[in-house]
């Protein structure tokens, strides 16, 4: 440091500070006495001396990149996963699917749906504080009943007999936990499906444009169903390709969703909406559009002639949800913008 | 004896697979193909809502924006407490515009009110408002304030020739009030 050379009053000032923090650096350092030492300051390029300019000028790396004759050659190891999966033993296998190099990989997402975004900045705070319940902390739990009730009695064919099912219906309901900040109830996937008995029947140009329509829509490829049993009304013949499904999760989810419900259900002809009645009682919406309203959609609408206007299919949407009764599901689904009509059952 | 019959049924089950070209596209036993998943191209698109909200998304369709003229922003069903959804009269098809452009707006109650007042207007101001009126007729409608500053002036001079039924009905708020300062 060039301290004896400071001769300015401005400066001699500046030299005590200097030798104050010296000499603070040997003795502990308090708050009252803040004083930043210069030799503790962030290194940064502001301090870096200059670059000769000699040196700047030929710094050319697109001129060197021209000049050179031959390509460059690849990186030394590139890794090619195997095409095909020969058990666990085999010495070469196939990495995860969720890494790039993986034959498995889907890459995304490549947006940020709006309707999640709304999901978190407003409508998960809004679900947490609507279903909130005090308890007073220090609270006893109250003691859960049996779900699956024992045998009581005194025969002795009871023993060792499997449980009993609940009251009221041999179906276990999932049990309902209070709402906290870990559970809110949010979107799981979307089910689209779509069934079509001309196909069941036989002509399989009905299944060919359901699938189209349902990825045009979806954005998703969609899988195809085997009808299980053999219904006579509906022309299904057991084994027959009959239906499509395609399962959004994620940003096509949420895309999905905001489509149907800002663009294509207000142009639905006296729609009334969502019936209240719909929901399996665990949480999960399900609904249905029909072949006009599938038409109504900005995909289908874009390239309308592409598809034969009588194959156009109906399809069900199925909304599943994280929420545990269907009373907050709807809860979700009406803060998402999808209107329910009649009586609630939940 | 035994020993020729086990050489005869080795020659006999010799797996002719082994010949195979070893990229031969098949499936075999031991080996499972793992696809690779296919996906929909998609494109991103700009929405554009009614109320001239835009958004971003990924779809299908090839269409760089997408200008809705129905949505959620103009349906009442979302809307229910707008006023001005309410009274909007539906004309998708396009069938009263149709017939206005044939019959004119004198079936319209509306019309009727506005034809009084500015027949009013007219009978106080003269040519004036008569040279405005004939030109841009429809586009009238959409100025809020056009047939007031009139309106007011006939007001003062004579209010009783708004005792009409129908105009005093649809007498607008500056006139009333010009009233009550009186």
């Amino acid at each position: 440091m060039a301290l004896p050379s400071l001769r300015h009053p401005a400066q001699r000032s500046l030299r005590k500070q200097c030798h104050q923090c010296i000499s603070q650096m040997n003795s502990p350092r308090y708050a009252s006495t803040a004083a930043a030492p210069i030799d503790e300051l962030e290194q940064s390029s502001f301090q870096a001396p200059e670059l000769p300019s000699d040196e700047a000028n030929q710094f050319d790396p697109v001129g060197k990149a021209k000049g050179r004759r031959k390509q460059l050659p690849p990186s030394r190891y590139q890794f090619r996963p195997p095409k095909y999966y020969r058990g666990p033993l085999a010495p070469y296998q196939p990495p995860p699917s969720s890494d790039p190099s993986s034959r498995e990989f889907v890459p995304g997402p490549f947006s940020l749906p709006r309707m999640g975004e709304t999901y978190k900045s407003t409508i998960a705070q809004d679900m947490m504080t609507l279903s909130y319940s005090h308890v007073i902390p220090g609270t006893p739990q109250p003691a859960a009943g049996q779900r699956l009730r024992t045998w009581d009695g005194d025969s002795p064919y009871f023993a060792n007999r499997p449980l009993r099912a609940p009251k009221g219906g041999h179906v276990l309901r999932p049990l309902h936990k209070r709402i906290t900040f870990r559970n809110v109830p949010r979107l799981e996937k979307i089910t689209v499906h779509s069934m079509s008995t001309e196909a069941g029947s036989g002509d399989s140009a009905y299944l060919h444009v359901t699938g189209m329509v349902i990825q045009a829509i979806t954005n998703v490829r969609v899988k195809t169903h085997e009808a299980r049993t053999t219904v006579q009304q509906w022309g299904l013949k057991k084994g027959k390709y009959s239906s499509v499904t395609a399962e959004m999760k994620g940003e096509d989810m949420y895309h999905f969703l905001s489509k149907c419900v800002d663009l294509v259900m207000p142009r639905i002809k006296d729609w009334k909406g969502v019936k209240g009645s719909s929901g399996d009682e665990t949480g999960n919406i399900s609904f249905g559009l029909d072949p006009d309203v599938v038409a109504l959609f900005p995909e289908i609408e874009v390239n309308y002639d592409m598809y034969p206007p009588k194959m156009i299919p109906g399809c069900h949407v199925t909304v599943h949800t994280t929420a545990n009764s269907d009373k907050e599901a709807r809860l979700l689904l009406t803060a998402f913008g999808l209107p329910f009509y009649g009586k609630l059952i939940n | 004896m035994s020993s020729t019959l086990q050489t005869l049924t080795r020659r006999t089950s010799l797996p002719n697979c082994q010949f195979l070209h070893p990229n031969a596209h098949h499936q075999i036993r031991h080996a499972t193909l793992i696809k690779r998943p296919k996906r929909p191209y998609t494109f991103t698109q700009l929405v554009t809502l009614t109320d001239g909200s835009t958004y971003l998304h990924r779809t299908t369709s090839p269409l760089p924006v997408y200008k809705s003229t129905k949505d959620a922003r103009n349906s009442p069903m979302w809307n229910p407490s707008s006023q001005k959804l309410l009274n909007i009269e539906e004309d998708e098809a396009g069938k009263l515009r149709n017939f206005r452009k044939k019959f004119g707006r004198g079936w319209d109650a509306e019309a009727v009110e506005y034809d009084q007042r500015e027949g009013d207007a007219e009978a106080q101001t003269g040519e004036e408002s008569s040279s405005r009126n004939d030109h841009d007729d429809s586009l009238l409608d959409l100025i809020s304030g056009y047939g007031k500053a009139p309106e007011k002036k006939a007001a003062k001079k004579e209010p009783k020739k708004k005792s009409g039924p129908v105009a005093n009905a649809s007498a607008p708020k500056s006139a009333t009030g010009g009233d009550q300062k009186k």
